[in-house]
């Protein structure tokens, strides 16, 4: 952490350099940048800094290095249950890039790629593709629509639709340094006026060093190219829903091969009833248990009675010409998951009448919404983690893990809310901690939970794949010294006074 | 302090302001933080400005007032925010607050106090638009707060929504009454609207009688005291609310009347919720509730009702703009988009929905330079559609939009009106009818068929 000085200097030559409008230590400032959901105080940050362009972040990097000021950047900082817009540690100075940085630099039409700054959000992105009239669509994610599209993909986040890996339609970026040098990736880094693969091919000559930038703290991604997929005339939207717990051994199975063979051109998601049925209402034991307790079985199954849903359902999308191109698909996915009994399929007409289940619909269609994130209010207080591991799509494993978090979940008194992405060949699943901020008892449950949860699968083999900024250090030690060697050593190589966020994703 | 708001409001107040969690979903949504950046002009900020302000019990501090009076009350943060604060609540009562405490200067409270009287009693509107029109330029010219009122006077807009004469109600589409549950209503006239916007008051009756609705007349014109809640007065507000709950609580007690139609969803988004205006009214307690279940937007009562297709209007693109009050104030979306399509219209939505037009009730003569800013915005975002027409369900976001959009503006229930036989709206009257989309083929997606290979379905 810099000293008081070491800060006042910085302040004042950011100031100078780039006015007064690029830097803040207004008191109101500095304390809504340090607010959070995670366990832990709120980390305020010693300063925050609003850069208009790569040159800008350039200048605050020198400068940062020039006074020994550790920065923390962030896109729009709604990455809530993640970190929200705190710095990993107090006193780094926050970087909004995504208050000045939200320029859609280009949308390309004939190859289906944009190339945003970091403050462009879903929203913005969404609005931009309706304004041009674009045949272009993007991929929503349930995270709030007012989230940058470029943070969520450099923190390896996920989203709906065929293009739902949204790290994977990454493709060229500019960065800032840690030293302050400004690189082009892949075949931007070629020394000429025009650069016609930089955002079409990842298969640029020599190493690939856009997954240095994912989940690091080696540069600032001050822009970067993403692919869009072409808007589909018609998106079906399905859904099933199963009855019990242990189902999800049975779903697993069945959605693997839908999308080992991309048969469904979407990612599916197995999501459990408490997943979907908090985004529209509260924990109705709450008051009784004080919160110390999970939710019974008795009431569970009362909410799935009331919103006519079982304990997992399954959502998915196709894609085609009409509803009747789409229909010979349907129909074989209808047999698919009801040839066993348990699967019942909701129409359409029924599945819009559900509030839960209206949001997907969206969320396929390409409509950011912040419907999913309703749930967050399912117990009071506003304390939320997001536990992200993922696991093969077997469906023995599934539900192997999907057992253990929920006695895990039961013993710590929380609920157990999860929401399987699956693709062909593993599931993120997205775990959300619900818990009272404002009960140190429980908020310590919280933090324990989380805390069990990752042993339990690190014990079984399996890795998060992305984590709140207060457990990165605490992940990074779960991994092979060597590895951790190795990032140090990148970063002292491309950071060499370890000016960016140190700390985050555990890398110093 | 002027009259103390009772214990339970603030309490009331507090336990709202106590319900936010600092998610922060909030302030990115805020249009006067979107536009400046200014902590104190998010939401989260003013809850800090209002809690520390009840707390005090002292007059409030001049920049307090400041940062809330720039406060759209859009509610685009209530929509936005995933711990439910109520945030409507919260600003209510701080507006409240503020006046009670007459911290304003004396011209400053002659100002508001002038703008509410006039704009919720149609006569005295009805009076000064007759006796301003020979000075309306030079209002115009003037800079401030009074100039903004002469600008909006002679906003495009109005010209569309002027009477055409008492309207001809059309047959019934059909013999059979439309719904066992809807065959009579009571038509809220609005306060300005009954003066500026009198042609969507006649569509809707044009429209209700198509679809054999019976507007049952009202004894008179009431205001619904929205304009006055929101600038604090909520003793005048309340007083002119308890009318409205009286009359059409007798109404809906005697079986007059199924529902009431609102055209002006800022009355609309005030009216569903007599219940909790009235919640401590051991009179009026129960009738607000009857009154707030059986108020309803116009558009979602049309859109159960059957209506025949002139198809004068096939294919005229509507740039659709969500009023706030019906975004976030009633939470209506989809009932106006689907309604416009049944009735022939192509529906685009404008970017950047979720932020305001900048109207806002009083907003815009109050605060004319952030209001302008967002007024731009607006219009901005919908010359990329270039519509036909701009559609809403709120006569003041038409009026404003009109100001900085040129294109011809209708209120949903016009179109409906055009779209079921009855005149086009002002501006569209040469519209030449287009063919509809082909519904695409069981193989071939239209856009192919007709040669573009930009993608393959």
């Amino acid at each position: 952490m810099a000293n008081e000085e070491s800060i006042r200097a910085f302040v004042q030559a950011v100031s100078g350099e780039l006015g007064s409008e690029a830097i803040s230590t207004g008191e109101e400032v500095l304390t809504r940048y340090g607010e959070h959901t995670l366990p832990g105080p709120d980390l305020r940050p010693a300063a925050v800094a609003f850069p208009d362009s790569t040159q800008a972040v350039q200048k605050l990097v020198l400068a940062a290095n020039r006074y020994r000021v550790p920065l923390y950047p962030i896109s729009t900082g709604q990455n809530i249950g993640l970190g929200s817009r705190s710095s990993v540690r107090a006193g780094q100075v926050v970087v909004d890039l995504g208050r000045r940085m939200s320029r859609v630099i280009e949308v390309n039409e004939a190859l289906a790629y944009c190339v945003v700054e970091p403050g462009v959000t879903f929203q913005a992105m969404y609005d931009e593709l309706v304004k041009r009239k674009s045949k272009l669509m993007i991929s929503a994610t349930a995270g709030p629509p007012q989230g940058s599209l470029l943070g969520n993909a450099l923190d390896k986040g996920g989203g709906s639709g065929a293009y739902a890996d949204h790290f994977g339609t990454l493709c060229g970026m500019e960065v800032v340094l840690g030293s302050g040098d400004v690189i082009r990736t892949g075949d931007g880094s070629l020394e000429s006026a025009s650069h016609l693969n930089w955002h079409v091919s990842k298969y640029s000559f020599g190493p690939y060093l856009e997954g240095l930038f994912t989940q690091s703290n080696y540069g600032i991604v001050t822009r970067a190219g993403m692919w869009v997929m072409p808007r589909p005339p018609h998106i079906e939207s399905f859904f099933f829903t199963f009855p019990d717990d242990t189902d999800l051994h049975q779903i697993v199975d069945l959605i693997r091969p839908l999308k080992l063979s991309n048969f469904v051109p979407t990612q599916i998601r197995a999501t459990n009833d408490l997943y979907l049925i908090a985004a529209d209402c509260v924990h109705p034991e709450y008051g009784q248990s004080g919160g110390k307790k999970q939710i019974t079985d008795e009431a569970r199954r009362a909410l799935q009675k009331r919103y006519g849903l079982g304990s997992w359902t399954v959502s998915g999308a196709f894609y085609g010409a009409s509803r009747q191109a789409v229909q010979p698909q349907l129909d074989r996915v209808i047999a698919h998951f009801t040839r066993s009994g348990k699967g019942r399929f909701i129409a359409l007409e029924e599945a819009n009448e559900i509030a839960p289940l209206r949001i997907s619909m969206n969320s396929y269609e390409g409509v950011p919404g912040e419907g999913e994130l309703k749930m967050l209010r399912w117990r009071p207080g506003g304390g939320t983690i997001w536990f992200l591991p993922r696991t093969p799509m077997i469906g023995s494993v599934a539900n192997e893990f999907h057992l253990a978090s929920r006695g895990i979940c039961r013993d710590h008194g929380l609920e157990y809310m999860v929401s399987n992405v699956c693709g062909p060949r593993f599931a993120r699943g997205v775990h959300t901690l619900v818990y009272n901020r404002g009960d140190a008892e429980e908020t310590a449950r919280a933090d324990a939970c989380y805390r069990a949860l990752a042993l339990e699968f690190a014990g079984k083999g399996v890795f998060v794949g992305r984590a709140p900024t207060a457990y990165q250090g605490f992940h990074q030690g779960q991994r092979m010294s060597a590895f951790v060697e190795a990032c140090a050593a990148i970063k002292r190589a491309l950071d060499p006074n370890g000016i960016i966020a140190p700390g985050k994703y555990g890398i110093d | 302090m002027h009259a103390p708001i009772p214990i339970t409001r603030l309490d009331q107040a507090r336990a709202a302001a106590g319900e936010c969690v600092h998610f922060g979903f909030c302030t990115a949504v805020c249009p006067t933080y979107i536009l400046d950046g200014e902590e104190n002009d998010s939401p989260r900020g003013r809850f800090v400005l209002i809690k520390e302000m009840l707390a005090s019990k002292a007059p409030p501090r001049r920049a307090t007032v400041v940062h809330l009076d720039r406060c759209l009350s859009c509610l685009s943060c209530e929509t936005s925010c995933g711990a439910g604060v109520n945030y409507r609540v919260l600003i209510d009562i701080a507006r409240e607050y503020v006046e009670s405490s007459r911290v304003r200067s004396l011209p400053d409270r002659l100002f508001r106090s002038g703008v509410a009287a006039l704009l919720t009693s149609p006569r005295m509107l009805r009076g000064l638009r007759i006796l301003g029109k020979p000075l309306s330029g030079l209002v115009c010219a003037l800079p401030g707060r009074l100039g903004a009122l002469g600008r909006l006077a002679n906003a495009p807009g109005l010209a569309a929504f002027s009477p055409r004469g008492a309207p001809v109600l059309p047959a019934p589409c059909s013999r059979e009454a439309p719904s066992p549950q809807l065959r009579s209503v009571a038509l809220l006239e609005g306060c300005a609207q009954s003066v500026l916007g009198a042609e969507i008051n006649c569509a809707a009756r044009r429209v209700l009688a198509r679809a054999g609705v019976r507007v049952v007349e009202s004894r008179g014109n009431f205001c619904c005291g929205a304009m006055k809640l929101h600038l604090g007065f909520r003793e005048q507000a309340i007083k002119q609310a308890a009318r409205c709950v009286r009359h059409w609580g007798e109404m809906l007690a005697a079986g007059a009347i199924d529902a009431i139609a609102v055209t002006t969803s800022g009355c609309g988004s005030v009216i569903r919720h007599y219940d909790e205006l009235f919640a401590d009214d051991a009179e009026l307690g129960q009738a607000a509730a009857s009154v707030a279940r059986a108020a309803r937007d116009i558009s979602v009562i049309l859109a159960e009702l059957p209506l025949p297709l002139a198809n004068t209007n096939s294919g005229a693109l509507v740039a659709y703009h969500d009023a706030c009050s019906m975004k976030h104030g009633q939470r209506i979306t989809r009932e106006p988009r689907a309604l416009l399509r049944k009735m022939g219209y192509v529906v685009a939505d404008i970017a950047e929905g979720h932020i305001c037009c900048g109207s806002a009730g009083t907003y815009n003569i109050l605060q004319p330079e952030m209001s302008a800013r967002l007024g731009q915005r607006k219009a901005a975002n919908i010359e990329a559609i270039a519509p036909d027409v701009i559609a809403a369900g709120n006569l003041g976001c038409l009026i404003q939009i009109s100001r900085f959009a040129e294109y011809p503006v209708a209120h949903t229930v016009q179109l409906v009106d055009w779209a079921s036989g009855g005149p086009a709206p002002r501006g569209l009257e040469g519209f030449v009818p287009r063919p509809l989309a082909q519904e695409a083929s069981a193989e071939v997606p239209a856009a192919e068929a007709n040669g573009d290979n930009s993608a393959f379905w």
